[in-house]
């Protein structure tokens, strides 16, 4: 079972063998975890989104086009973190990010590095390819998938983020 | 080789993605260019803080919650779908004429007569008046009720377009308002029902395709693709094929939309 | 005298005691409540004219947080009973922080104060609600299911995946009420003389009643084989709409 591919296990799950999901789960849930984390700055946020993930998979795991296993996780992921601003925003929970700011000076610490702090100040979409491209490690080729775009577009895209990313960086170290 | 196209080259060197000949090209260039020797001095920087950053593990509760999710699904077999026609009955009533009136008028008291709101305290020869008010009137009271802080008293508003013979547009444009941007998924729905009986509004059409792409709730999805479909609006299939490729979208949302989609294209 | 006024004292400190399990909140120039939580969330009425939230002994706090505060996601703790509440206009936010599992809460309200519940948890975060008067908004968003018990005000509610159960013990004639759901059942228990509009849908669910609708009888429950219904029952009244995508729907006379 360990050494099958994402997509033959996912192909499992959506013909109703749930249990299988606890391997995909084990392989992919720190990724996932990690890029909503790096994305929101929010750890409890990251878990409850991340399980809500995995339950999307499990709910509509019918839905999955045999397509390549990463890049539907992370499009599932990405839309999960939009649906959940976008919620934020809509309804009065503002407080909600004034919140997580100050968390964000409280936990620095721990679990944040200059780097992040970098990549914080780009803007969502720079943000979401550098942490997608470098620290996920997805090409370019499935970035497009996830992003709904063209590979050429998608690595232009990252290279700009990339050099306004190095230009923070450097400034601020 | 330009210059410019060695510093755009320079991430793709450090990734190893190059070619033997590229290598050499760029390995070459950079004896002799002290600007790209620092852009590559600073990528490098850069790249080995990637490196060294931490991925960080969440908390073990989050695996048990989601395997004790996965158990609970199973003991809920799951359920079946099924699809069947849906027939629309087209049967308004009008029997509640009379109540309608009078709630509208406990409500326009409240908007007019501070403080008088309770209903004993009207006179039928105040209803008498207020059903002989003009459009204005009432439509100023629905914008008021609409702009009510309590949901239930939005979805009166919005209802109370039945009132009118012919709204006017920013009567249709406020419905539609509620359509896209209310908080309360019943205000919304709401909104959707009673705007599907002016679908030959261009208004009304448009902020059907845009709600489409908007709402996230998939009970409004599919009344939105009925209405759709029934007037067989080809604009719309755009922002059908859309939803279909959303890989969020609900698997009896996407059933219903490829019921509907090849109607209309 | 002095004898009653130390009774009266212990009996107070008694009060004083154990009310510091719970947290209270003034209700002062409030209009509405809304309660925000990922777990189970019961709301009941009492007497007093302020919010009470039950400190609960089984949602545990580790040993190790002694003297520290929970920090949730939607903020800091400051009640000491896992909850954030904030006054915002004449709202009262009354936030839950903790998770589903260990989550589950009770808020004791005055009965005529007008409430909002938001739930939106993976896992069971029901909301139930006990003899309110005033108007209640419900929408269960995520997989919890909704129970209103022994109300009359305008119900607006709302689930995905959860069913939903109301029963009224009278229907206020002021505004509308609407009970939908994507893919739960609904089950409406109304008093038979109620005067009121129906209009039932469900996409691909069956609708059943007891009320004399207009259609053949089969069984006690009728099923109605259309997937709409607008009818008025005893003369008409107040807009009662319930509407669901995949569910079936009950609508029984009490």
């Amino acid at each position: 079972m360990e050494k099958l591919t994402d997509e033959i296990l996912m192909a499992k799950v959506a013909n109703g063998n749930l249990d299988v999901l606890k391997v995909l789960f084990e392989r992919h849930h720190k990724h996932v975890f990690n890029f909503l984390h790096k994305m929101s700055g929010d750890r409890m946020l990251s878990e409850d989104i991340t399980q809500e993930v995995f339950y999307k998979l499990m709910k509509y795991g019918a839905s999955y086009n045999n397509g390549k296993f990463v890049s539907w996780l992370f499009t599932i992921a990405r839309n999960s973190l939009n649906t959940h601003f976008r919620r934020v925003s809509n309804t009065t929970e503002n407080i909600e990010t004034i919140h997580h700011k100050i968390l964000l000076e409280e936990e620095q610490e721990k679990d944040y590095s200059d780097l992040y702090f970098a990549i914080n100040k780009l803007d969502a979409s720079d943000r979401e390819l550098v942490i997608l491209s470098r620290f996920q490690e997805i090409k370019y080729d499935d970035l497009a998938e996830i992003i709904g775009s063209t590979p050429g577009a998608v690595k232009t895209k990252v290279s700009r983020a990339l050099k306004k990313l190095k230009t923070i960086y450097l400034q601020n170290s | 080789m330009e210059k410019n196209h060695i510093v755009e080259l320079l991430p793709e060197y450090l990734d190893h993605l190059l070619n033997e000949a590229q290598k050499k090209t760029i390995e070459t260039h950079l004896k002799t260019c002290n600007s790209c020797s620092q852009e590559l001095n600073a990528l490098k920087a850069l790249w080995s803080a990637f490196e060294s950053e931490k991925e960080i593990s969440p908390s073990e509760k989050l695996k048990a919650n989601f395997f004790e999710q996965i158990k609970l699904e199973k003991k809920n077999s799951p359920k079946v779908v099924s699809m069947s026609s849906t027939a629309f009955q087209k049967n308004r009533n009008w029997t509640n004429f009379f109540l309608k009136i009078a709630a509208s008028v406990v409500l326009l008291v409240g908007v007019y007569f501070f403080g008088k709101q309770q209903q004993g305290q009207i006179s039928s020869k105040e209803i008498a008046q207020l059903t002989n008010e003009s459009q204005a009137f009432k439509q100023t009271a629905m914008l008021s009720l609409m702009g009510n802080k309590s949901a239930s008293k939005r979805i009166q508003g919005v209802h109370f377009i039945e009132e009118f013979n012919e709204p006017d547009e920013a009567i249709v444009r406020a419905l539609a308002d509620r359509m896209l941007n209310d908080e309360n998924t019943n205000v919304r729905r709401t909104a959707v029902e009673v705007l599907s009986e002016f679908t030959s509004s261009e208004i009304v059409k448009n902020s059907f395709i845009k709600a489409l792409k908007m709402e996230k709730d998939p009970g409004i999805q599919i009344t939105l693709i009925q209405v759709l479909g029934k007037i067989q609006e080809k604009k719309a299939a755009a922002s059908m094929q859309y939803l279909l490729e959303q890989d969020d979208t609900q698997p009896y949302v996407k059933e219903e939309l490829e019921l509907v989609l090849p109607n209309i294209i | 005298m002095k004898s009653i006024g130390i009774t009266f004292l212990a009996l107070q400190l008694c009060l004083t005691l154990t009310a510091q399990e719970d947290y209270t909140q003034s209700l002062a120039g409030i209009e509405w409540v809304k309660v925000e939580s990922k777990a189970e969330i019961i709301l009941k009425t009492h007497n007093e004219k302020q919010m009470r939230i039950k400190g609960k002994s089984t949602s545990k706090i580790p040993q190790k947080a002694n003297g520290l505060k929970l920090v949730g996601s939607g903020g800091p703790d400051n009640t000491d009973v896992g909850f954030y509440v904030v006054k915002e206009g004449n709202n009262l936010i009354v936030r839950n922080l903790r998770k589903w599992n260990n989550g589950s809460a009770e808020i004791y309200l005055p009965a005529n104060q007008n409430i909002a519940v938001t739930t939106n948890g993976t896992g069971q975060s029901d909301i139930r609600i006990y003899g309110f008067k005033g108007e209640i908004e419900a929408n269960a968003r995520l997989n919890g299911g909704i129970k209103i018990e022994n109300v009359s005000g305008p119900v607006t509610a709302n689930s995905l995946n959860g069913g939903i159960d109301i029963s009224f013990t009278a229907i206020h004639q002021s505004s509308p009420i609407t009970v939908y759901s994507t893919n739960g059942a609904l089950d409406i228990k109304l008093p038979g003389n109620t005067p009121a509009n129906l209009s039932l849908g469900s996409v691909n669910g069956e609708i059943y009643t007891n009320f004399e609708l207009k259609f053949p009888v089969k069984d006690d429950l009728k099923s109605i084989s259309v997937h709409k219904v607008k009818q008025a029952i005893n003369g008409g009244g107040v807009s009662l709409q319930l509407k669901t995508t995949n569910g079936n729907i009950y609508l029984r006379k009490e």
